[in-house]
């Protein structure tokens, strides 16, 4: 796949393909790789609106019947920046230990969607898992970019290998999920909403591997990918859903709505639904997604899309599914009411 | 001389965040820029729009300094120069 698809923006591309400075076959070229460029964002915008149309259609619960497990694939980048990279194979059985824990961690990740959420994969249809490894030189950072995830290797110093994360690999196949369901923008109130289900499901998955009560767990996000330059520091994890503006994280975040602001980045604003889930779950007690995560699924995947949705209307949501899944059971209902009105929702 | 004031922002660690420890900055003269990159950055400029990143994707913010003018935005990693990817350095506060 050409890098400059998605590098150089399309206006850039028509206006030197018209540059005479450059040669015919530079200048053609350019045009082929700006005709390319804008049937691949027309490809993307098509399927994010069949996206759309599938999900307002379809009855809730058919598609995670109707085919079997999702392939998990993993690509190396060999530390450039161009996307997917060249396939790995058998990535279970790679002596690269980066792209063995792609694979294992993202096959486990298959395994606790389908047996605690009884969804099939990011889509719920079964779709198929890429992870690129090894994405540029250094690299501190992973994301997801719409179709796939990609982890760098970190720079040694700051961060580790990004794949060592089972939190980091939850958390960026949850916004695979959450673009197939809620379709937050990602931006404000929503964008932290988005933000706080990544590191809810990422969080969950985590304590799920070590079959951790929420007592015994650490409620950590990036615990594992901590260089030695940052817990040198006392740095020693990213956020801390329990605590979010401890001084032991890299990026402390706020822990009540009235210190919301709009505009903030998503990883600022997500501490406040953070702190709610961390403390519903206490409360409930037991394993995190026993009942909170149902709940908190539940709110997710149970509406349709609502892309512009608000921190308050997200909460009462999980207020009625409470409500609805555990009718009844006070001490649920009331965890969850509670958990939210101690961050000011 | 022309300077760029680069920061990165964002990503799954939260870089320049208002509490943040980490940020990512660098400045670039535009004269060291090759032509390409130069055009790049003044078409950035002009959009004069905030796009919203890929999840956890990064975001540069963009300065231009002159003699008479100063110039910002916010666009994902997706669209910036490699050079000036490379001139933003990380660290811890």
């Amino acid at each position: 796949m050409c890098k400059y698809c998605t590098i150089v923006p399309h206006d850039v591309l028509v206006r030197l393909s018209k540059d005479h400075s450059f040669s015919a076959g530079v200048r053609q070229g350019l045009e082929k790789t700006a005709a390319l460029d804008s049937e691949i964002r027309k490809l993307r915008e098509q399927a994010r609106k069949v996206t759309r149309v599938g999900l307002s259609n379809a009855p809730i619960g058919l598609a995670a019947q109707l085919p079997g497990p999702p392939n998990v694939v993993v690509y190396d980048c060999h530390h450039t920046q161009t996307l997917p990279g060249a396939p790995v194979v058998n990535p279970g059985s790679s002596g690269d230990p980066t792209a063995k824990a792609a694979f294992t961690v993202t096959t486990d990740l298959v395994r606790f969607y389908s047996q605690i959420f009884n969804r099939n994969s990011i889509d719920g249809a079964g779709m198929t898992l890429i992870s690129s490894i090894h994405y540029g030189s250094k690299y501190n950072n992973a994301f997801w970019n719409g179709t796939q995830m990609t982890y760098g290797d970190g720079d040694g110093q700051i961060f580790v290998d990004f794949t060592r994360g089972n939190d980091v690999v939850g958390h960026e196949n949850t916004h695979g999920v959450t673009q197939y369901t809620l379709q937050l923008v990602y931006a404000n109130e929503p964008g932290g909403l988005n933000e706080s289900l990544s590191d809810v499901f990422g969080s969950m998955f985590r304590q799920w591997q070590a079959s951790q009560a929420v007592n015994q767990a650490d409620w950590l996000i990036g615990k594992d990918i901590m260089g030695p330059a940052a817990t040198a520091k006392g740095y020693i994890c990213l956020r801390d859903m329990a605590n979010p503006a401890a001084p032991h994280c890299l990026a402390p975040q706020p822990t009540h709505y009235t210190q919301y602001q709009p505009g903030m980045d998503p990883h600022y604003s997500s501490g406040i639904p953070n702190l709610a889930f961390y403390s519903a779950a206490m409360a409930i007690g037991g394993n995190s997604w026993a009942k909170a995560g149902q709940i908190w699924y539940k709110a997710m995947t149970g509406y349709g899309p609502s892309p512009n949705l608000k921190m308050g209307a997200f909460a009462d949501r999980t207020r009625k599914v409470a409500g609805q899944l555990y009718a009844g059971n006070a001490a649920v209902i009331n965890a969850v009411d509670q958990a939210w009105k101690k961050v000011g929702l | 001389m022309d300077k760029l004031d680069v920061e990165r922002l964002g990503g799954f660690a939260g870089f320049g965040g208002p509490s943040a420890r980490i940020r990512s900055r660098g400045v670039c003269a535009m004269s060291d820029l090759s032509a390409k990159d130069r055009s790049s950055v003044e078409d950035l400029l002009a959009q004069k729009v905030k796009s919203a990143p890929n999840p956890d994707e990064f975001v540069y913010r963009i300065t231009k300094r002159t003699a008479n003018a100063t110039s910002t935005v916010e666009v994902p990693e997706s669209m910036v120069p490699q050079a000036l990817k490379n001139c933003v350095k990380d660290e811890l506060l």
